[in-house]
């Protein structure tokens, strides 16, 4: 019971990063980067090819993330910001976002070649035992890393420019120009943030997946069933969709059967869509604004 | 002229269905190699055009087609290995099956938004594979054969060839007269209106939403029908109708051109026989089909058929500079041109007794305990020119949008020439007699001024979506269509815009221009009530006089009028009566004098 909701919630934890570098991207810009589950691969398969070329692992894993993170910036500059200059209502980016995904992982099936690819086991090969759970040093830091993004992303909403001025901009980037912000560099940092991030998943993840130039689909169809489940509109949501994705599916597996983690993420975003289409969190905000503007109502009939 | 035009139209047609079949034949007799190259490029022609129909037209970008393909094809080797139906039995139910998914998926993820729309419909795709590649009854990942297309006659085939090249013919052909036929019939305009300027299409009497579905529905069904024809061509394997197929469909259209006759037939054409051309280790034609994709997205986002135009009107322009240089420059709006053009309904109507509009005890609220409007009323006489004035913010625009249907009072009554409207849709309000226009214009761009108009006749023609998929066919449709666009000539002409204007796109028009074509459009059925939500946003002084002298030609007619506008000189000059209100109160109403004079109206509103 309590293995099944620590795996579940170090899986939900991946899923929750690839989500909010989902969410964070369309929080700027309006814009769903298809890219994003590929950039996990990036970094994976970056750290497996160096490491195999004898450079040490932490080398690798910068590199892995760096790359992940430029990457990002350049699906921007070649794929988003032209097709929103050209027509800033049209879904154009839906295609080419999804193209430089087709793109990024024909190339390194190319070069890697299908087959997986080991990647170093670091700290993934130490086991800690928690009471009757057994989880890696490796999870646990998964699991801190997911803490830190949260908190990480909520010290930049409240205390940055790119946080307060985030959603402005994605709602009127011509507005939101005339007093005075950098549209793109605010656009330029959004993709940055979220490279980073599905970089960042793929390093935690590589340990278990190991390389594969596929794993971007896998990864990405999975983040962004995450993103469906807790909300596209805040990032902070989309990495609790995570989480109820991972430890569902994982209860699922334990406890319906060992494929049912291929179907039952699918099962349950479509209930989540059909149900709440704003995503879970969403739903729970709206009650309480609900209940917050009745209460507001009731006092204002009163005074 | 006309009826030589109509007939050349008709031998083209005529030219194009024998080249059509001359090629089908030829195919259906050649080599295996290049039938089942061919067909599989058709096969992606249909899909392609279903696609451009929902993305093209109504603005909907659909990434669910290549699940849809899948249930055509799938459903037909199921359907045929399991429970052992005829062929042609299967084709009207898996073009039923795929269409009622459709619908399903268009009616639950159109109450969101178009990116709903987007992502439910991937996820759909992603489902149907995940299905498929899970299942043993559908042979997983390994797929399977579909069913063997029944061949013709021994004598017969030695004549036609190869009988599922004909078959994928007639699916071509069926698929590719329904989307023109929709281009050319009335329903176009429409569907480009509920694309670009949806409060408009609702105000014309569209019922938006349904026309999505809809829309959505017919285009699932073409998907069903293409994968019942691919179903006797191809092994079918789950990795057929992955996502991957669904973005590339997307992409065919776009490298054609989207929302153009020939762009996602060009497009399908060129990407499915790419890899038979580009012949390259598959790694590497991946790498090259997605940096040419994406190429074409970035540098070339109207495709190859808006590249062809680009380059045709370089070509016009270049001829245009050799020659005289007398080109015919569309004259200014009328407004200007002078003389106002003879009335064309003719006898001015005695104003009938009564009220043609009464809003009574309005009460409406965004966010509860906020209120907009309080216990407004609002009278209109017959015939009368109705002025609504008030301060930004007074929730003059509320009070329109209430009565017009965008939006539903909470308390309150609203009699639309004796009719209780208040509990219905916007969309209901032409039939009462209700038309409205906007505060900023909106209109569709990429047309022309005249097809613009005829979107205003939509409540008043019969049947005209039903019949838009076969509309060229039908002599009644293309009888009325030439109504149609006589009446918005007429009503063009009506408030000063000269012929010239009316073959002009209504994105190279001055903002005058698209202001009276908004208002013809609005009077072009001639409704007893017109409301008018600020006419003379940006107009010029000779313009505004323009627009004064319509508005008195109409009242003449017993056109009852309601305008909303900030320039009182204009309100108390031409208004029988007057309605102030000012933060969401009602402050007086009545004759224009009397309101002029009150103390309370000079007070809030006028200032002084």
């Amino acid at each position: 019971m309590l293995q099944v909701l620590l795996s579940g919630l170090t899986v939900g934890t991946i899923y929750g990063l690839v989500a909010m570098a989902f969410a964070i991207v369309f929080y700027v810009t309006k814009v769903i980067n298809f890219a994003t589950g590929q950039l996990l691969m990036v970094s994976i398969l970056l750290v497996s090819g160096l490491v195999k070329l004898g450079l040490p692992d932490w080398l690798g894993i910068v590199t892995g993330l760096v790359a992940a993170t430029v990457l990002g910036v350049a699906t921007y500059f070649i794929a988003v910001r032209p097709v929103l200059r050209f027509d800033r209502f049209s879904f154009a980016w839906l295609v080419s976002t999804l193209g430089v995904a087709i793109v990024i992982q024909a190339t390194f099936a190319l070069i890697y070649g299908p087959a997986s690819q080991p990647f170093p086991r670091g700290l993934h090969a130490i086991p800690v035992r928690l009471g009757p759970a057994t989880l890696t040093v490796q999870e646990i830091v998964t699991l801190a890393v997911g803490l830190l993004a949260i908190v990480g992303w909520h010290l930049v909403r409240r205390y940055t420019l790119l946080g307060k001025l985030g959603k402005a901009i994605s709602t009127d980037p011509e507005i939101a120009s005339t007093v005075g912000a950098n549209v793109t560099a605010f656009a330029v940092g959004a993709f940055a943030i979220g490279g980073f991030l599905a970089g960042l998943a793929g390093i935690l993840v590589g340990p278990i997946t190991y390389g594969n130039p596929y794993l971007g689909d896998t990864y990405g169809i999975f983040g962004f069933i995450a993103l469906m489940i807790g909300g596209i509109q805040r990032p902070a949501a989309a990495m609790g969709g995570g989480l109820v994705l991972g430890v569902l599916s994982i209860a699922a597996n334990t406890y319906i059967g060992a494929q049912a983690s291929d179907w039952f993420p699918f099962v349950l975003v479509l209930l989540v869509l059909l149900l709440t289409p704003n995503g879970v969190f969403a739903s729970g905000d709206q009650l309480r604004r609900l209940f917050r503007t009745r209460r507001a109502y009731q006092q204002g009939v009163n005074a | 002229m006309t009826g030589m035009l109509r007939r050349h139209s008709w031998i083209g047609a005529l030219v194009l269905l024998a080249a059509f079949i001359a090629g089908t034949w030829g195919v259906a007799k050649s080599g295996f190699g290049i039938q089942s190259i061919v067909t599989v490029a058709a096969i992606y022609v249909i899909l392609a055009v279903s696609l451009d129909l929902v993305a093209g037209t109504v603005g909907l970008y659909s990434l669910g087609h290549a699940g849809l393909f899948a249930i055509g094809a799938y459903g037909t080797s199921l359907l045929n290995r399991y429970l052992d139906l005829d062929v042609f039995l299967l084709l009207p139910i898996v073009i039923v099956a795929a269409g009622l998914v459709g619908a399903m998926l268009g009616a639950l993820s159109l109450r969101v938004s178009g990116l709903y729309f987007a992502i439910t419909t991937f996820i759909f795709t992603i489902i149907v594979y995940v299905v498929l590649s899970n299942s043993s009854w559908t042979f997983g990942l390994q797929g399977t054969t579909g069913p063997i297309f029944p061949a013709f006659p021994v004598a017969t085939g030695a004549v036609l060839g190869r009988s599922v090249v004909w078959a994928v013919a007639a699916v071509v052909l069926i698929a590719i007269v329904i989307s023109w036929s929709i281009r050319a019939s009335a329903f176009y305009p429409v569907l480009l209106a509920v694309r670009d300027a949806e409060p408009y299409a609702r105000a014309n009497g569209v019922r938006s939403s349904l026309v999505k579905v809809g829309i959505f529905a017919l285009s699932a069904g073409m998907a069903g029908m293409a994968g019942w024809a691919f179903s006797f061509l191809v092994y079918q394997s789950p990795g057929t109708f992955g996502w991957v197929a669904s973005v590339n469909l997307l992409v065919m259209v776009i490298i054609g051109g989207m929302n153009t006759r020939l762009g996602p037939i060009l497009g399908a054409v060129l990407v499915s026989v790419f890899p038979f051309v580009v012949k390259i280790d598959p790694f590497w034609q991946e790498v090259v089909f997605g940096v040419v994709f994406v190429a074409v997205i970035v540098f070339f986002p109207r495709g190859l058929v808006g590249l062809g135009d680009l380059i045709a009107g370089w070509v016009r322009r270049a001829i245009a500079r050799r020659a005289p240089a007398d080109a015919t420059e569309p004259p200014e709006a009328g407004a200007a041109s002078g003389a106002p053009t003879p009335d064309p309904e003719g006898d001015p109507v005695v104003p009938a007794e009564g009220d043609a509009l009464a809003a009574r005890g309005i009460r409406f609220s965004y966010v509860p305990g906020v209120p907009v409007l309080q216990d407004v009323d609002m009278v209109v006489r017959r015939g009368t020119i109705h002025g609504l004035i008030g301060p930004n913010g007074s929730g003059k625009s509320t009070l329109v949008n209430l009565i017009s249907g965008e939006l539903r009072a909470q308390v309150g009554t609203i009699e639309l020439n004796g009719a209780r409207v208040e509990r219905l849709s916007s969309p209901t309000r032409p039939a009462h007699g209700l038309m409205r226009t906007f505060q900023s214009a909106v209109l569709v761009r990429e047309i022309p001024v005249l097809e613009n108009t005829t979107v205003g006749l939509y409540s008043t023609v019969k049947h005209i979506a039903g019949r838009s998929i076969v509309w060229p066919l039908l002599p009644g449709a293309r009888r009325d269509y030439r109504a149609m666009r006589e009446r918005s000539a007429a009503a063009l002409g009506s408030v000063g815009l000269e012929p010239s204007w009316h073959p002009a796109l209504v994105r190279d028009v001055p903002h005058g221009v698209e202001q009276l074509t908004q208002l013809a459009s609005s009077i072009v059925s001639e409704p007893s009530v017109l409301i008018l939500d600020e006419p003379l946003a940006g107009l010029s002084g000779a313009e505004i006089a323009h627009v004064a002298d319509i508005l008195h030609r109409l009242k003449a007619r017993g056109v009852t009028i309601i305008v909303i506008e900030h320039q009182t000189r204009f309100i108390f000059d031409h208004c029988d009566d007057v309605t102030v209100i000012a933060a969401g109160e009602l402050v007086t109403s009545g004759p224009a004098a009397e309101v002029r004079t009150n103390d309370r109206v000079r007070e809030v509103y006028l200032g002084q």
